[in-house]
């Protein structure tokens, strides 16, 4: 009996214990990443989500059969789908063919034209132009910027500006350079905060381009306050208020975009700098990064966000690599969080100190400077659809972005990008209730305001007799309640004034009697 | 004359800002029950405007939903008001009872509980562009109660207009100075909790031992 108890008991026992095991199974999205996948919600809360990229391989310089890269800096992929790896400490620039297996060239020194060869030294930053198809090599050590074309020789340099607005007692160190379409050269120069340094085509030192602010903390206001009043003597010794300086920038069309890797500041991490200068973020309070630095307890410390390298994709999403955290964060043109790729590990898909990112394709390729690799990551089926629905989105075809939001939805139903991008595409498409309910989803109360609009407009249409028959009834009810009120109020007023005409009569008789 | 029932005198005293407390003071009318009824009332009118407005007029968080606060905007804070009010007035020679003070205050907040019930009854009709029928009712209905409270004040401690401005100022300050030592208490009860806690754990490693 009882053996015949246990053995019916057995199997329910035995699938309580299964589905805790599964319940208590840690909440990774996808698997095959080394880390949990997430994104944040509208209330800056990290919530499981899918994977957009999966780290494919990671490529060294043994693979390439080059030899081990010594603190490679900076990578860039030119139109050609080439990839330029400056490979600082061995002061060589790397290029390597688009599928990453084969090594096209390995620049140690260029060829001036007057036969000679000048080396490189500490390369740190390469910038290949799409107009001219120059290479631009920020060599730090020799404090110049170098250009030369694709053959080796050697074009022009820019030294060291003898002018007054740079100062002669400044360093010249390049650490990142682009150009422009007109061919205006910038550089991001070590312990320079006053912005990257902007040359003419000509190579004349044009003055500072898109300084950081200072962030107006506690102290910094004290200052100013006290400023006022301090002499000129005493301001001399004080410490002055210096802003972070850029870190790297990417170029995109007309806009450039600046990053600062400083941990404590949160003003003008990442800046959309049009020609002017003027930061297109500046006011948009956006944020970039992790919204509350992790505690490391191993370490004691607080992981602050610190974005080395920026990188702006073909699609116009932004690419911003956390050193901190190894984590490349993916936003949108519009800066709408997309994907969380990376960690700190040994494993494939972490780094111990990404230096730099790139995007080619819908590849991400990132930098290790401590590993010496490049980490190749591929876009997952999630991220491709998140990608063509954005692309849509952000081309203002909503509707057509409508059924690849349903299928994000599907496989995350936490991804707000996608309740927005389906509450727009209903609303524009006339199904007022509908976006209401995405809306709601995705929390945007702009377009919930719309669509209600939309929603209240056909509703009153379709009831319009109802309604009007309901308040015409209302009005008449309360018209003939208040009229019987009246009436009340005047008959007992009427017989108030009678008794109290009685009241009297009878005084009057007893008065009498 | 004047003979109304407690729930008539709460309408009397609401649609008459300037005699209706004085009527009532007369007639030695109004019910603490009504009173505290409408402080439940205000309570409840503090979750509907911070939880139930039209979700186009603002999103709210709701998986931080506490109820502390919204206790704390409706009844530890009329109170304070109440209790303020009775300690500087009677200093300053003033005529009402706590239980008074109590009942004329919560008639005066009727007119700020009905603007919020009304407000967000609305708030699901209008759309963003017509906040200002919205905003409207708004001023309307604080502006009513604050007037009503005036009223209230003067009537119940029958002070001249000078005077009532004088005593709600202090009152104010009063109410300031409580809630800090009310924080004050807390904290102090936080850390004597804290310390006995301690000796507690610390006891329970000691015996094990």
């Amino acid at each position: 009996m009882n053996v015949k108890k246990i053995s019916k008991l057995l199997p329910l026992v035995l699938s309580g214990v299964l589905m805790c095991g599964t319940a208590s199974a840690p909440l990774t999205a996808s698997a095959g990443e080394p880390y949990d996948v997430y994104n944040y919600d509208r209330w800056g809360e990290a919530i499981p989500s899918q994977a957009g990229y999966t780290a494919e391989r990671s490529v060294s310089g043994i693979d390439l059969g080059i030899g081990h890269m010594k603190s490679p800096s900076d990578i860039f992929c030119d139109a050609d789908h080439n990839f330029y790896i400056t490979d600082s400490d061995n002061n060589r620039i790397i290029v390597v063919d688009s599928e990453f297996t084969r090594v096209i060239k390995t620049y140690y020194g260029f060829r001036m034209p007057n036969g000679t060869e000048t080396k490189l030294s500490k390369p740190m930053g390469i910038y290949v132009s799409p107009v001219n198809g120059y290479m631009y090599v920020a060599d730090n050590k020799n404090s110049r910027v170098l250009i030369a074309d694709k053959d080796g020789n050697f074009v022009s340099e820019i030294t060291k500006p003898d002018s007054e607005i740079y100062g002669s007692s400044r360093t010249f160190l390049p650490q990142r350079v682009l150009a422009d379409k007109a061919g205006n050269v910038y550089v991001v120069l070590n312990n320079i905060t006053t912005g990257a340094a902007m040359f003419s085509p000509e190579g004349e030192f044009t003055g500072f381009y898109g300084a950081n602010r200072v962030e107006p903390t506690a102290e910094i206001v004290r200052n100013y306050i006290f400023n006022l009043f301090a002499s000129e003597e005493k301001k001399a010794h004080k410490a002055r208020n210096v802003p972070s300086g850029i870190t790297s920038f990417d170029i995109d069309g007309d806009f450039i975009f600046t990053c600062s890797e400083s941990g404590t500041q949160t003003t003008d991490t990442v800046k959309k700098l049009n020609a002017a200068g003027n930061n297109i973020f500046a006011n948009l309070q956006l944020e970039f990064g992790d919204r509350v630095p992790m505690y490391d307890s191993a370490q004691n410390k607080l992981m602050r966000t610190a974005i080395v390298d920026i990188d702006i994709a073909e699609d116009g999403n932004i690419n911003c690599l956390d050193y901190t955290t190894g984590r490349v964060f993916q936003y949108d043109e519009d800066c709408n969080l997309l994907f969380i790729t990376g960690t700190k590990a040994k494993q494939l898909g972490g780094f111990e100190a990404a230096t730099a990112v790139e995007s080619c394709g819908d590849s991400l390729y990132v930098l290790d400077s401590s590993k010496n690799t490049v980490t190749i990551f591929k876009e997952t089926s999630f991220g491709e659809i998140v990608h063509t629905a954005n692309k849509l989105y952000n081309e203002g075809r909503y509707e057509e972005a409508l059924e690849p939001w349903y299928e994000v939805l599907k496989r995350d139903g936490n991804y707000r990008r996608a309740n927005k991008g389906v509450a727009l595409a209903l609303l524009r498409k006339g199904d007022y209730k509908g976006a209401m309910k995405y809306a709601k989803l995705a929390e945007a109360p702009n377009i919930y305001n719309k669509a209600f609009e939309g929603y209240r407009r056909e509703f009153l249409k379709a009831h319009f007799s109802q309604i009007a028959a309901a308040s015409a009834a209302v009005i008449a009810l309360l018209l003939i309640l208040s009229r019987k009120r009246n009436k009340k109020r005047a008959s007992a007023a009427a017989s108030a004034a009678k008794r109290l005409e009685e009241d009297d009569q009878e005084l009057k008789k007893k008065e009498e009697g | 004359m004047m003979d109304l029932t407690q729930r008539e005198w709460v309408r009397h005293a609401v649609t008459h800002p300037v005699e209706g407390f004085e009527d009532m003071r007369w007639k030695k009318s109004g019910s603490v029950k009504i009173s505290f009824f409408i402080v439940f009332l205000l309570f409840l009118a503090q979750i509907a405007n911070g939880r139930l407005f039209g979700f186009q007029f603002g999103v709210v968080h709701d998986k931080t939903f506490s109820i502390i606060p919204y206790l704390v905007q409706s009844v530890v804070i009329f109170a304070a008001w109440v209790v303020g009010n009775w300690a500087v007035c009677t200093l300053l020679d003033g005529e009402g009872t706590m239980k008074n003070i109590c009942i004329y205050s919560a008639y005066s907040l009727i007119p700020y509980i009905a603007e919020v019930f009304i407000t967000v009854l609305m708030s699901h009709i209008l759309i963003q562009d017509e906040i200002v029928f919205i905003q409207a009712v708004r001023i309307i209905g604080v502006g009513w109660t604050v007037i009503l409270l005036f009223s209230a004040i003067k009537s119940v401690h029958q002070y001249s207009f000078g005077k009532t401005v004088f005593a709600i100022v202090l009152t104010i300050a009063a109410m300031l100075i409580m809630l800090f030592l009310l924080v004050l208490f807390m904290s102090l009860v936080q850390q004597v909790w804290v310390f006995i806690s301690t000796i507690y754990t610390e006891l329970t490693y000691r015996l094990r031992v």
